[in-house]
């Protein structure tokens, strides 16, 4: 039951609402709409509602700076990143919500200590490590580190799914005849999937979204689509390549949109669980 | 469950945790108490340069050349410095002088002015200065709006909700450094919002070009990509607002602001020190607007600062010694945290 609101408070309300709704939207509408325009037409005083479209800025970033190589590199190691840390996160995120002692709550301040830490922080030390190794620059690096940096946050996720699904449900397999293992891969995994689903979502993202470590860890064609964008930043550069730069910011843009348009009841739940039931 | 058990199926996870976490944690502090430096002798070098007439000169000179060692490699000398790397980094004995300079100034607002005008120059204390000023004061801007936000789409129909929240979503989810320069382009010279601005009549105003300008656009692209996040928080606590004591103020004659004020607010008090926990760890590690807003020098924070301390002067000394104050400031931050959970875990058993 809600009760009701004078007009004015109601008016108010509505009016904050549409201003809200313009400015978190407003960057990314006109980002959009001037990706498909001649840079003129772009940076123009006064600013521009309609004008001749061209496809020109995407052909350019994608074909010729070659976007679809680190478009590539982007799935591999995005994909690889999500598979791993929720495989090892649901390990971790399960024995968490069901043992009872005080180590996991350590193991649970430490993760959110770990979470803490400035990522520019360890690049400090994986660069000279990683040169001695000899593993800079590769898939495999990149991928491991990002799932490391996505542990703390994935396992606090997952116990909090985890501790919503009925700890009789594995004592029932158990008594059944499963060991510990046959139970959490055969009777909680199974109802789990919403859970996993929304952690996957968000480690999905962060490696999508990670500039940081794979701007500095991977060299030339090895870039990430985020970490290529650096290629366009800078005062001193032609309106041309500021273009392609605005080109290749919304083709970074629009997968995003699908996920949240898809994903919204999971993106939600996934905040409210990892920041809540702690 | 067994605490064997336990162990063998969180050791994957914690492997890697202390591996690329806590390892290179250590790392850093090894880094920042060494300098290294490539071992070079001095070698005699003969070329021979041509004069004229085929007449051939030759020039022997004394250049330091790097030691190779026997892999071929250049040997590099790690030579351990204690703070030195710290203090430089800190800056503190230039702070020093200055606090023994600022002392002959006599008044105190003439030491801290001092203070703070030497602390502006020292790379460190500055990128601090706007860390922590981005920070304390998106904090309670996010709370605010947040909390307002959730209250309003409480209101609205269930198709205007899933909308707004889509909307909501977008500042904070998508790649943070496309939405910076997204919000960058905007403020840009020719940008929509100056060329709204001049189009309007008014003088060419340069958003970029001065300190106070640039920190005021960098303070209001936090709020707006942070506001998300304390929006969905409220929105899914105030969900869970139990109905019977607002009808209860209802029926007792309370109006809207008393029903917020005495039922919803207290309700929220703890979701409330958990959007501002997270808040303060997200905003103090600041990176990708400084980075896209390119303007070192009027707003600068300490996670970019040893970003470009390691990426582009390539000296990971002196990055490890940034990276070092860095977390100081994280623990500084995360003590009373950690006090107050130890304290409820402890009360809990």
């Amino acid at each position: 039951m809600k009760a009701r609101l004078s007009p004015t408070a109601r008016a108010l309300s509505s009016l904050g609402l549409g201003a809200w709704f313009v400015v978190a939207l407003l960057p990314f509408a006109w980002m959009f709409l001037i990706s498909f325009r001649q840079p003129v037409d772009a940076f123009s005083t006064p600013p521009k509602l309609f004008t001749p479209m061209t496809f020109q800025n995407f052909i350019h970033v994608w074909v010729e700076d070659a976007f679809w190589v680190y478009g590539l590199n982007t799935i591999i190691v995005t994909v690889a990143t999500m598979a791993v840390s929720l495989t090892i996160g649901c390990l971790a995120g399960y024995a968490l919500a069901r043992y009872r002692g005080a180590l996991g709550f350590w193991l649970l301040i430490a993760a959110l200590v770990f979470r803490a830490m400035p990522h520019v922080v360890l690049l400090t030390a994986y660069r000279p490590a990683f040169f001695e190794l000899g593993i800079w620059s590769r898939y495999e690096t990149l991928i491991v580190v990002l799932v490391a940096i996505n542990q703390p946050f994935t396992i606090w996720m997952l116990r909090a799914f985890f501790m919503s699904i009925p700890p009789e449900l594995d004592e029932a397999a158990m008594v059944d005849g499963c060991s510990r293992w046959g139970a959490f891969r055969r009777v909680i995994i199974p109802v789990m999937w919403p859970g996993i689903v929304t952690a996957g979502l968000f480690s999905f993202l962060l490696a999508y979204n990670d500039f940081i470590i794979s701007s500095q860890l991977m060299n030339g064609d090895m870039a990430t689509m985020t970490a290529a964008l650096g290629n366009y930043m800078g005062q001193n550069q032609s309106v041309e390549r500021l273009m392609h730069g605005i080109a290749g910011a919304v083709s970074i843009t629009l997968p995003i949109i699908v996920l949240v348009y898809a994903f919204q009841k999971q993106i939600v739940a996934g905040m409210t669980a990892g920041a809540t039931k702690g | 469950m067994k605490r064997r058990t336990f162990f063998a199926f969180v050791a994957p996870s914690v492997v890697s945790m202390v591996v690329l976490i806590a390892l290179p944690l250590v790392g850093v502090i090894y880094l920042a108490v060494h300098q290294s430096r490539v071992q070079t002798e001095l070698t005699e070098v003969t070329t021979s340069v041509p004069l004229f007439g085929g007449i051939v000169r030759e020039e022997t000179r004394i250049v330091p050349q790097p030691v190779l060692g026997e892999d071929g490699r250049a040997i590099v000398l790690w030579e351990f410095v204690g703070t030195d790397n710290l203090r430089r980094a800190a800056e503190i004995d230039g702070l020093g002088d200055v606090i023994e300079k600022s002392r002959e100034a006599g008044s105190i607002r003439g030491f801290i002015a001092a203070l703070h005008r030497e602390i502006t120059d020292a790379d460190f204390w500055s990128a601090l200065e706007f860390t922590l000023i981005y920070t304390f004061v998106t904090t309670p801007l996010i709370l605010i709006l947040g909390l307002a936000l959730a209250l309003g789409v409480d209101r609205v129909s269930k198709r205007a909700r899933g909308t707004m929240v889509f909307v909501t979503l977008l500042p904070m989810i998508v790649t943070p450094v496309v939405s910076s320069l997204a919000v960058y382009w905007m403020f840009l010279d020719g940008g929509v919002i100056p060329a709204a601005i001049s189009a309007l009549g008014f003088d060419t105003f340069y958003f970029l070009g001065s300190q106070g300008t640039i920190r005021t656009v960098i303070v209001a692209y936090g709020v707006w990509f942070a506001t998300p996040f304390a929006f969905i928080l409220y929105f899914a606590a105030l969900q869970t607002v139990p109905q019977d004591p607002l009808e209860a103020a209802i029926i007792d004659g309370a109006n809207a602001w008393q029903r917020l004020r005495y039922v919803v607010l207290p309700h929220l008090a703890p979701i409330t020190a958990v959007i501002t926990l997270i808040h303060v760890m997200d905003a103090y590690r600041v990176f990708e607007p400084i980075l896209v807003f390119g303007s070192r020098v009027f707003a600068n924070s300490v996670q970019y600062l040893t970003y470009y301390t390691l990426a582009f002067e390539d000296n990971i000394h002196k990055a490890a010694a940034y990276a070092l104050l860095t977390v100081a400031g994280v623990v500084v931050l995360l003590v009373p945290v950690l006090i107050r959970t130890y304290r409820d875990q402890r009360a809990g058993q």
